[in-house]
């Protein structure tokens, strides 16, 4: 990385800040393409697939009874959670005005974005009859036959899909200034589209003083949005009587893991996108170091809540859930619990040392667990507590077939596809908002690569 | 009185901006502002109070709750019938699709409003814009009198303004 090597210029100016991002934007190389064709053909395989699935049926798929909920559906809560960091962090964050959410803050708007439209495919994909989806939305119809409001599959869809229109307005809006800059600067087709999507902003002071409390109010509207859809998701479970699934905690409990989940994707993708694109003069180890501790304090949550759980189904010996947990424990998904275990509690707290907050290589193989971590926890939780309900005559074990494992490989081409067409011809680093907080950008390039300096 | 000439003050400092905006606006000139980033100190300088956009917002919200009220119950009326002993309108489940829907009205009406009161899409460039004001300069653009221009063009100067161009004003420019 010759880029890397150079001297970082710890005194940036809004000039410097502009042709940092306006480069991440310059035409893609050989390499970038092939990328995408390598992920387009595995969403190719997956979208084959499933139309072989919508054709055959789901037996194609290693659902069976009593296990009709599994990888699509453990498919659908992850991606719903991957989705609640960007909100985190640009909304919750925007709020308490924090200082280092500026650098990164776009990319987890985007992956936002793209994990819910991940996931609103999931239970699509999961539908044997996916050309009736739509009677989940209220709508006139001749026989009067409306969903039904009590049933939590019906807040889903409501909560998932306000929450995709509002995460899309809400990474639209904040593009305006950021995609005008760019349109100046841009020439031939890609002026043309900037120009679309910057809808004519020139930064006066007047559509500034709008765009200010229309931000500030999208923000304030999207806190308590993104707590109540992953506490919707978590009631999809909670509603239902099943032992593992019928919990009070689920709510706070789903929300403090998809914050987990979400942080961790963003510092997954920050860290080679940072290498790859030379960003370490936008994207300090500051700014990795703070998104570390959300990990940090969302995985001491989650643990607290296993702990709980576990708590709750010993003090209450309730036969039924006691079987449940020793199966998830000891039972056939038992080393995925373990596994899930070590990534999400145990290897997490390694980020209470500074120096592993500070070590891309580390963070990033902390992250990558963290991931595993949570994709596990969510099959654990639906397919393990299926396995074993009720009655011992209609315990089960899932086993995911060739279907369910490409389509889910292919759900995260298709993200990743998606996120690094948007890095590369949209701005992924917001500038307008770097330049506002200029001053925590020096300060803290300047305590990253030249700590003795005075003021460093 | 139609203006004579246009002034464009280009300053490279948020704060002789907000300095320049102060003094035009002591002396009653009228003049637009450009900025490259959300300043709250200069959307503060200028002084035009709190935008409506909030007050959009708020009747999108309610709007958004009526109608999660319509749906659920109007629908749970139209099909009347009590299902495990739960009332027909049984009001904890119907207050989460009230909740979804006043966020998505009061998110949507916030993106409307805002495009309304900004003016977007705007097809015509704004008098006085330049790139540089997108990137990395703030900018102030007074269309005055000849008359006026020796003396408004003193303050900008006097508050840090490192070029002031003169343009011709446009006689349809609206007032930003």
């Amino acid at each position: 990385m010759a880029a890397a090597l150079e001297p970082i210029n710890t005194n940036p100016t809004y000039a410097d800040i502009d042709r940092g991002v306006r480069r991440i934007m310059d035409p893609p190389g050989v390499i970038f393409w092939l990328w995408i064709g390598f992920c387009a053909t595995l969403v190719a395989i997956a979208g084959a697939l499933w139309t072989r699935q919508i054709y055959v049926g789901l037996g194609v798929s290693g659902l069976r009874q009593p296990n009709m909920w599994a990888v699509y559906i453990t498919n659908f809560v992850f991606w719903v959670g991957i989705a609640h960091s960007g909100t985190l962090i640009s909304a919750i964050l925007y709020l308490f005005r924090t200082r280092w959410r500026t650098a990164v803050y776009r990319f987890a708007e985007t992956m936002t974005l793209f994990a819910v439209l991940t996931a609103g495919l999931f239970p699509l994909v999961h539908l044997g009859r996916v050309w009736n989806a739509y009677w989940l939305l209220p709508y006139p119809n001749e026989r009067d036959l409306q969903p039904n409001f009590r049933s939590p599959l019906v807040w889903d869809a409501f909560a998932v899909s306000t929450y995709l229109t509002i995460s899309a307005t809400f990474l639209l809006m904040g593009l305006i200034p950021d995609v005008a800059n760019a349109r100046d600067a841009a020439k031939g087709w890609r002026r043309t589209f900037y120009s679309i999507l910057a809808f004519g902003w020139r930064g006066t002071g007047e559509q500034w003083r709008h765009f200010q409390m229309m931000y500030l109010l999208l923000a304030g509207l999207a806190t308590p949005l993104v707590i109540s859809v992953h506490s919707v998701v978590s009631w999809d479970f909670a509603m239902a009587q099943l032992p593992g699934w019928h919990s009070t905690i689920f709510a706070p409990y789903f929300v403090a893991g998809a914050i987990l989940s979400g942080v961790a994707m963003v510092i997954t993708l920050v860290i080679p996108m940072r290498r790859l694109l030379h960003l370490e003069d936008l994207i300090t180890t500051w700014h990795l170091d703070n998104l570390a501790k959300v990990v940090l304090l969302t995985s001491v949550i989650v643990s607290y809540s296993y702990i709980t759980e576990t708590f709750i189904t010993w003090y209450s010996q309730d036969q039924y859930e006691v079987v449940t947990f020793q199966a998830r424990y000891f039972g056939h998904y038992g080393p995925l619990f373990w596994l899930m275990v070590w990534g999400n509690c145990v290897f997490p707290l390694a980020l209470f040392s500074p120096r592993m907050r500070r070590n891309t290589t580390w963070l990033l193989i902390i992250m990558i667990f963290v991931n595993i971590g949570m994709w596990l926890e969510r099959f654990v939780i639906i397919a393990g507590s299926l396995a074993t309900s009720f009655n011992p005559s209609q315990w089960g074990f899932f086993r995911p077939s060739i279907t369910e494992i490409m389509i889910t490989v292919g759900s995260f081409a298709w993200f990743l596809m998606l996120f690094s067409l948007f890095s590369r011809y949209l701005p992924i680093v917001s500038m307008t908002e770097l330049k506002e907080g200029i001053q925590w950008l020096r300060q803290s390039l300047r305590d990253n690569y030249y700590p003795d300096l005075p003021g460093g | 009185m139609a203006a004579e000439i246009e002034l464009v003050g280009s300053f490279a400092e948020e704060e002789e901006c907000i300095h320049a905006v102060e003094a035009l606006r002591r002396s009653g000139v009228e003049f637009r502002v450009f900025s490259p980033i959300p300043s709250e100190p200069l959307i503060h300088a200028i002084g035009r109070g709190l935008s409506p956009v909030r007050m959009f917002v708020l009747l999108g919200g309610i709007s958004g709750v009526l109608t999660g009220i319509a749906v659920t119950v109007g629908t749970s009326w139209e099909w009347n019938l009590i299902v495990g002993g739960k009332p027909v309108v049984s009001w904890p489940p119907f207050i989460i699709i009230m909740f979804e829907l006043m966020i998505l009205f009061g998110g949507l009406s916030a993106a409307l409003s805002f495009f309304f009161f900004a003016r977007l899409p705007q097809l015509e460039p704004i008098p006085g814009y330049s790139e540089r004001f997108g990137a990395d300069r703030f900018g102030i653009a007074v269309e005055c009198d000849e008359a006026d221009s020796a003396r408004i063009e003193a303050m900008m100067r006097e508050a840090g303004a490192e070029k002031i161009a003169h343009e011709d004003p446009r006689p349809e420019s609206a007032e930003h």
